[in-house]
């Protein structure tokens, strides 16, 4: 490990242990309750971002996933059983449902908008089915009210993102990772390497819905009141892809810095013109794909190059590079890209 | 090794092979040459899995691959290159690298195969960690070449590997194939480059609208009139 590395592992960790004693700050509710609040958007985001960011597979119905979570979980603990049982449910029934529409579009090779349409349908389903089946609001049990405590939560859902952003981490350093990024490069040359481009997008997509139901039952236990169909509603699978887009598509910080971004922006815009915030942050996510594809991410990497002076990491071309033959003699009338086609 | 009978394969509606019949055999150097949209590319993604025929039969040691996917058939150590390479822009040379050594067959041995590569490319050494996109087109071919033959391929398949480059540039990437070619690998060569891919090859096809139309050696294909006047000018 180099000494950046031990540094930066150093700061990770005290930044997290800070984290987690803010509780016993003496802070106020208020602040708490934005932490949260990031917390959650941070899983939202980082679990739409392993199928969406880095398999290239753009999912507009994480909804689903994330609603399901919430409504497993909120009717098992409501009903009495165990917290950790109704959270780890919260996360096993959104993955078989998201087998639903993963197995027939990528086995029949529906590539990119077939699914993209699917999962936004199947989402929309769910959402006016649990409208109609279940129109009431859902309430925690009275006791829970009456000792409703906001430190407990906090820790829960702190502990819930981390381990989202760590299974994230650990997925896409592994080989498994790694196919996947080359199926989201491109489908044909992974398959011609040997990688089984159904297997890593339907496993892209099992973990996804396993942590987007992580997310919703982390809502759900947060939450002392809301109606069934609310945490259904078209916002929760627009927000993830908008606050991905905005920190970083296919990075692990990205979302996270996106949530960040995005929770204190919507409070302050929410307080500042309310309803309109939907307008200013569609305009934000045209402006950030347009103009910005790496969102915050890549912004902070260019304003670094341009302090540091430094040449940039991985993406400049070396001198070499801009003519020479295969056998390393320069060249320089000689060179010709090679269409990707 | 590999066998392809009487196959007949397209897209949709549209049939683009007509009963292709042709092999190459251990450690060949096998060209299969025709003009534009003769079904040179089609044929290849047969070999590799990723179109399936409508009729016929492909073997590769005897094994049928007609109900393999790519996946499979990449393990079974056929590998191909694709057209314009197709190397992953986003990612650094070296991740290139590893994919190619995906199945768990190459995994074992990736690190000599590696070391074996960069032998054969010094170019990507030097350049194993910058990010893919930023290569000259010769140098993204090696890249393409060099992922393929990380899977340890007993057949390597080429598509236009000449496309897009200058003519010194072809000359030496015709080198080094013969070079692959005498480490043991069978190659499986597509070319528009006719008069250089007959010239390099021990044996040729010529396809025309989805038939083989005709077969033999280098040599001969090459002093064949009708192969002559129309490739050759």
């Amino acid at each position: 490990m180099t000494a950046k590395k031990g540094i930066s592992l150093a700061l990770l960790v005290a930044g997290v242990a800070a984290l987690w004693l803010v509780p016993s700050m003496g802070v106020s509710d208020s602040l708490l309750n934005l932490l949260i609040l990031m917390f959650i958007y941070t899983m939202l985001a980082s679990s739409w971002n392993i199928l969406g960011g880095y398999t290239g597979q753009v999912n507009l119905g994480h909804a689903a996933f994330f609603g399901l979570g919430t409504l497993v979980a909120r009717i098992l603990y409501t009903g009495g059983r165990p917290l950790f049982l109704a959270l780890l449910a919260a996360c096993v029934v959104p993955v078989a449902f998201s087998m639903l529409i993963g197995i027939p579009a990528f086995r029949l090779r529906l590539r990119g908008d077939y699914f993209t349409i699917g999962t936004l349908a199947l989402s929309q389903i769910l959402y006016i089915t649990i409208g109609n089946v279940l129109p009431k609001i859902t309430y925690l049990p009275i006791a829970d009210i009456q000792n409703y405590q906001l430190g407990p939560r906090y820790h829960i859902i702190l502990a819930s993102a981390l381990f989202t952003i760590g299974v994230a981490y650990a997925l896409v350093k592994s080989r498994l990772g790694l196919g996947m990024v080359a199926v989201r490069e491109n489908e044909d040359a992974a398959e011609s390497l040997g990688i089984n481009a159904f297997a890593h997008k339907l496993l892209a997509l099992a973990v996804s819905a396993f942590l987007g139901g992580l997310t919703g039952g982390a809502y759900a236990y947060y939450q002392t009141s809301y109606y069934f169909n609310y945490t259904f509603s078209p916002p929760w699978s627009l927000e993830p892809v908008t606050m991905t887009f905005i920190g970083g598509v296919g990075t692990i910080h990205g979302p996270v810095i996106g949530a960040v971004f995005f929770v204190l922006l919507k409070e302050w815009l929410v307080m500042k013109v309310g309803e309109y915030h939907l307008i200013i942050f569609g305009v934000l996510f045209l402006l950030v794909v347009l103009f910005l594809p790496g969102g915050l991410v890549e912004a902070w990497e260019r304003i670094r190059r341009v302090f540091t002076h430094r040449p940039a990491g991985k993406i400049v071309l070396s001198p070499s590079a801009e003519g020479s033959d295969l056998s390393g003699n320069s060249l320089a009338s000689e060179r010709k890209e090679v269409p990707m086609i | 090794m590999l066998e392809l009978e009487g196959v007949y394969a397209g897209y949709k509606d549209l049939r683009v092979l007509w009963g292709i019949s042709l092999r190459v055999g251990e450690g060949e150097l096998v060209a299969l040459v025709g003009p534009n949209g003769a079904g040179k590319t089609t044929t290849l993604r047969i070999i590799s899995g990723l179109l399936k025929p409508t009729a016929g039969s492909v073997r590769f040691y005897g094994c049928s691959l007609d109900r393999e996917p790519p996946h499979r058939i990449v393990e079974m150590g056929i590998s191909q290159v694709p057209e314009g390479g197709r190397i992953f822009t986003g990612m650094s040379v070296e991740e290139n690298l590893e994919l190619g050594a995906f199945t768990a067959r190459a995994r074992r041995e990736k690190e000599q195969r590696m070391k074996w590569v960069y032998q054969l490319f010094p170019r990507l050494e030097e350049r194993k960690n910058q990010r893919a996109g930023t290569l000259s087109g010769g140098e993204r071919q090696m890249l393409a070449i060099g992922r393929a033959l990380m899977a340890q391929p007993r057949l390597l398949l080429l598509d236009e590997p000449s496309f897009g480059l200058a003519p010194i540039l072809v000359e030496q990437m015709f080198e080094m194939i013969q070079e692959i070619n005498q480490q043991d690998v069978a190659v499986l060569l597509v070319e528009q480059n006719v008069r250089a891919a007959l010239e390099l090859a021990q044996r040729a096809y010529v396809i025309e609208n989805g038939r083989i139309v005709g077969e033999g050696s280098g040599d001969a294909l090459l002093s064949f009139e009708s192969v002559r006047s129309a490739y050759l000018g």
